[in-house]
């Protein structure tokens, strides 16, 4: 239970970093990326994912399949 | 003031003229058209003024300025018709330029990208490879007279949606949002340039590795990206 961030789709705005509530996001070589091993999906914190709400395109920030 | 009173109409010219060259306010422009025609200056006097002389003034202070630059302020101090001073649009085809993107810079002078989106002149339209750029369209964006459209702003992205990437000065938040809904990847400057320079500073980006959005809006195939994933897993 993570999200992952589409490599073509995100534009490095950086806009999710600091509204992340574990501190998953961080900038990667190419652009950011989300720590799936302590990602929620902002469960118990928020009720929707917070980098999902921020980011400013469409389908960029997806649920990682299980 | 006295004799040396300028009319209010040329003293907004030289000010308007002055923002279009680089590294120039109004107080040395005008010192450099003071030795450019006889005292008292008038608009009679300053529109005689001829490229060459401009261009050679206070010791050639102007020669590095781009020519096209240069006319462009020398126009406005004519006060020739903007609709005058566009540039020619050049043919283009689908295919011409492999490896290229098309982008749209919001302008109202048709040199710099200094134009507010909802309310700019002109979009210039530009076909940009990393070798080439052709200008392809000079669009206003107008609504026709009699069309009702229900949202101004939508209406002007789309006459710009065939291009992936809008240079703009400025833009609002909503209107911003209905630009990326169209699939148009907005760009705000953080200070006036030429569209000279963001044009050349796009190719050396297309020339480089572009960003990934970059490359999905050129249609490069995610196996020409592969260095890319290479290095996303080192």
């Amino acid at each position: 239970m993570a999200l992952y961030i589409v490599e073509a789709d995100c534009i490095s705005c950086g806009d999710c970093e600091p509204v992340c509530p574990t501190q998953s996001i961080t900038e990667g070589a190419i652009v950011f990326k989300i720590d799936k091993r302590t990602c929620t999906e902002c469960e118990g914190d928020f009720d929707v994912p917070q980098c999902v709400k921020v980011c400013p395109i469409d389908n960029c920030i997806l649920p990682l399949e299980a | 003031m006295g004799q040396n009173a300028l009319s209010r109409e040329l003293a907004l010219r030289i000010g308007l003229a002055a923002r279009a060259l680089p590294d120039t306010d109004a107080k040395s422009l005008l010192n450099i058209l003071g030795q450019c025609v006889d005292a008292p200056m008038t608009e009679s006097k300053v529109a005689a003024i001829e490229l060459d002389t401009l261009k050679n003034a206070n010791n050639g202070e102007f020669a590095k300025v781009d020519v096209d630059v240069l006319q462009q302020a020398l126009n406005i101090l004519k006060n020739v018709a903007p609709e005058k001073v566009l540039p020619n649009v050049q043919a283009y085809q689908d295919g011409d330029m492999p490896g290229s993107v098309r982008i749209v810079c919001a302008t109202d002078d048709a040199i710099h990208i200094n134009g507010h989106f909802g309310a700019c002149a002109w979009f210039m339209v530009y076909q940009v490879s990393a070798d080439e750029a052709r200008l392809i369209g000079i669009r206003t964006a107008e609504i026709p007279p009699g069309l009702v459209v229900d949202d101004k702003n939508v209406f002007r992205a789309e006459q710009i949606q065939d291009c992936k990437v809008l240079y703009v000065a400025s833009v609002g938040g909503p209107a911003a949002a209905k630009i990326v809904r169209l699939g148009i990847h907005p760009m705000k400057l953080a200070e006036v340039e030429s569209i000279a320079e963001v044009i050349t500073q796009l190719q050396s980006v297309i020339a480089g590795t572009p960003p990934p959005w970059l490359a999905k809006a050129m249609g490069i195939e995610a196996s020409g990206r592969f260095r890319f994933e290479r290095e996303a897993v080192g």
